[in-house]
Parts: C-alpha cells; structure tokens; sequence
C-alpha cells in the first residue's frame, strides 16, 4: 500500500495548489517542504498556494510560514477543519462551514428572478433557479446545481463545498470560468468579441472523470437517460 | 413646483456624462422648463466649461452645504437662457467635502423652485456617485459602445437596482455605424442585451464635440449637428413625447452636397 507522505502537494484548490502537511512532528514536516519545493518550485512561486493542515498539527501553522518565507515562497491561505486556537499570519479558510453548506444539500430550490449584474453575487444552499440574465463578473454559488434561464457570463460554482456531481445549465452558457465541486475550468482563450452568437443551443456543464465536460442540452439528455 | 432630480452617471469615465448633462439641462430650459444643473466632480469640474460659463463661478456647491454663501449666490445664470441656471462643482476640495444628505437638502430646496435638478455624476461608484445617486427621482445611465464601459455601467445598475432607484434609462453615446457595420464595435442591440434597462437616446459619434467643449457650446445649440439632434429628441422623449430612434447612418456625402460643398470652396 501507499505510504502517506509527509508532506504532498495536489493541483486541488480552485486556482493553484494545496500543500497537504501530514507529519505530526515539525522536523519532519520541514524534511517534507524541503522536497516538495525542490521538485515543484515553479509551480509554487507561480501560483495561489495553500497549506492543509490537520488538526494535529495545525499548532505549526506560523512555524512553517516563517520557515516557507525564509525560502521566499508565501503562502496565500490555510485551511483547517477548524480555526480553534489556530495562530496564522495569511488568512485562514475554515471547512468546517463549508461542510455545514453541503451537509443542508437536500432542500427546495432557491429562486432569483432579475438579472446579476456585475459586482453581484449569490450563494445558497441546495439548487438555485435564476430567471435571468447572469452578467459578466458575477458570482453564483450553489451547493448543489445551478440551472440559469438567460444568458450566463459571470462565474458559476455549482456543488459549492466539494460535490463534483453536480450539474450548471444555462440558455446561454458562456462563462469565463466554470466550477463544479473541486473541479474548474476556463474558456478557451479567444479574442473577446463584440459580434452576437446567434446560434444559441441550451448547454449543461457537468464534472466526469475529474474534469469538466460541456455539452448541449439534447446531447446531455440522451448521455444520462 | 414639483421638481424631478435627474441624476447622471456611468461608471466608466470619459463616456460623456458632463457633455450629456450640458445638453440634456440646455435642452431642457430651451424648452421652457426651469432647470438647474450641479456639477457633483468636486476637485474635477468640467460641466462649467462644457456650457461656457467658466468664468463667472464665484461660489460653488461646496460653499452652499458649508453655508458660506446664499443659494442664490451660487446659482450661475446661463447666458443664453433665463431657465438654465448652474451650481459648479468646488475645485480645491474633495468629493468628501460633501455629504449625500446636504445633496439630498440642497436638491429637495431646489424642487420648490424649478422643474429639473440636473446632477452629474462624478466617475466611479464611491462616495461622489453616491452623493449623486441617492436624492436620485430619475437616473440616466450613460455608456459608449465598448465592453469596458457596458461592464461598468452594469455595475452601476446592479447598486442603484439595490438601492431602489429604478427609474432608469440609457443612453449609448458615440456610435459608430462603420465600425458597428464592420463588426468591430458593439451595437446598440448588443449593449441593450447586456444592461437590459429602456433606453432614452443613441447619440451618434461627432467629431465636433471636442471644439464644442471648447467654445461652450453644447451641440444641441448647433443646428447641423448629428449629436445635438439625438439630443434633442431626448429631450422630447424626457418631455413625455413619442418620438422614433433616429437612424444611424454613415456619412456619406450625395452628389448634390459634393456639389454644393464644391460652390462654398
């Protein structure tokens, strides 16, 4: 079987990496680091990174910034189960909540009529329903699925909390970014264009074999029953 | 009198809020109302020079909330209407020198007195756009053909859509039917299906605008001029009356104008 490693480093947050710390003692935890940076460097210092931290040693949380400063690599968030008599100089994401979101997943969908406008942003619990326009730079989260009747050109997070299977439809689906669970994706990169997209199909984007995966509607339909 | 306060704003900057302030307040008096118009770019002024009545600031808006000056004193009378008077914006302050409430104050003592308060906003959404925001009745949201702009102007609607001021119209400044025609520049379908509000006026590009700025003249004082007469038929449409959206069309000169442009050389 595979051991567990001090110290791993996955491709799991939404725009970067996590630094898993597993070891429970401090030495060990640096012994880690040491080889973590030493084989993956670039990726680090160019991107958002994150420690996860257990909560047994979640009191080294400081001492191993420090350590990681010192090598002139900063960190941009920890996370934790629980932020309890955690000491950080970087903010702390605490999954505790974001567990709670996803535990109330079973409910009545919630509805938004009107259009999100830039700057905006929606987050519930369970599915949610928008009767109309999602505009560019708006969020929407939902712990379960997302399902827009208009157009959609802000960021989707559908399965907020980590349900990858959940599902985003939209009339018109164009985000820049697409995240469903632990998963995201971008457009791809084409010039912006101001000309119209006139033939408009109904599309759903859904997460399989750990990507995102956009289709139409209709193929979707024949795909699932 | 029951006056209407007519704020307006865009987000962006440089898109034509101070140039539509001086031809909607112009338009406005010319057509028999009584209008006053305040210049809400504390430390940015422009509408005074814009309606070319720079020179005869002697005290500002600033001076009015600090009680240094009467109202009266303040009310700049236009030169080429009885209706049209302007508060200027103070130069040597801040947007923070006033409050959205002695705005409010200053807008509901105007009401008694004229038709239109006229308040052109300062770019942005901070303080200054606030102030201009909330003794709203009516806003007009003004935007150019380029996605930077729509963006912000949706911006703009998204926190005066929270705040209940929803009494909105558009207007889509500078278009272009050449480029809109090569498909290099947003139509006025496009922005509309983006910010989905109604929309109270297109004004075409006019290259003019700059040396009407520079005499203070508005174009909706110059007879010949494309923007002026999008700008009148604001006014109407502001009035209450129906009127069609003009139709933008490229420039292009007919035989007999070549002609007559010949005989004037």
């Amino acid at each position: 079987m595979h051991m567990m490693e001090n110290v791993t480093i996955k491709g799991k947050n939404f725009l970067g990496f996590e630094i898993e710390i597993n070891a429970d003692d401090l030495e060990e935890i640096k012994k880690g680091l040491d080889i973590v940076i030493a084989s993956s460097v670039h990726l680090i210092k160019n991107s958002i990174v994150t420690l996860r931290f257990t909560e047994d040693n979640k009191q080294f949380a400081n001492d191993i910034l420090n350590y990681l400063k010192g090598k002139n690599i900063d960190i941009n968030a920890v996370v934790v189960d629980d932020k309890n008599n955690l000491q950080s100089s970087v903010p702390v994401i605490e999954l505790k909540n974001i567990h709670l979101l996803s535990d109330s997943h079973k409910q009545q969908p919630a509805t938004y009529k009107g259009n999100l406008r830039n700057g905006q942003e929606i987050r519930v619990n369970g599915d949610l329903i928008i009767a109309g326009n999602v505009n560019p730079n708006s969020y929407v989260y939902a712990t379960g699925n997302i399902f827009v009747l208009g157009k959609l050109y802000g960021i989707p997070h559908a399965g907020y909390g980590g349900n990858n299977d959940s599902m985003i439809f939209a009339f018109d689906l164009n985000p820049p970014q697409i995240r469903i669970g632990n998963l995201i994706t971008r457009s791809p990169e084409e010039g912006v264009s101001v000309k119209q997209n006139n033939n408009m199909v109904f599309e759903v984007a859904y997460a399989e074999n750990n990507s995102i995966v956009i289709s139409s509607y209709d193929e979707w339909l024949k795909l699932k029953n | 009198m029951a006056g209407k306060v007519l704020t307006i704003t865009s987000g962006k900057g440089g898109v034509g809020k101070s140039t539509t302030s001086a031809n909607l307040a112009l338009g406005l008096a010319l057509s028999g109302k009584k209008v006053v118009a305040i210049d809400l770019d504390i430390g940015l002024r422009n509408l005074d020079m814009i309606l070319g009545l720079e020179n005869r600031i002697v005290y500002d808006v600033v001076n009015i909330v600090e009680k240094t000056c009467k109202l009266n004193q303040a009310l700049i009378k236009d030169k080429r209407t009885e209706n049209l008077f302007l508060i200027a914006a103070a130069q040597t302050r801040d947007k923070s020198a006033v409050t959205s409430e002695q705005i409010k104050e200053l807008a509901e003592e105007l009401k008694k007195d004229y038709d239109y308060i006229i308040l052109d906003s300062p770019a942005g959404i901070e303080g200054g756009f606030k102030n201009a925001m909330e003794p709203a009745d009516e806003v007009i949201i003004v935007t150019t053909p380029e996605i930077s702009a729509v963006r912000d102007a949706d911006r703009v609607i998204g926190i005066l859509e929270a705040n209940s001021k929803t009494e909105t119209n558009l207007i889509i400044n500078r278009i272009d039917p050449t480029l809109v025609k090569r498909g290099d520049m947003m139509s006025k379908d496009d922005v509309l299906q983006v910010l989905s509000i109604p929309l109270i006026g297109i004004i075409p590009e006019d290259k003019n605008i700059v040396s009407y700025t520079n005499i203070g003249e508005p174009s909706i004082l110059h007879k010949d001029s494309k923007s002026g007469m999008a700008y009148k038929n604001i006014i109407q449409r502001l009035l209450g009356k129906n009127v069609e959206f003009m139709e933008i069309t490229e420039d292009k000169k007919g035989f007999f104008q070549n002609l007559v442009s010949l005989f004037k050389e």
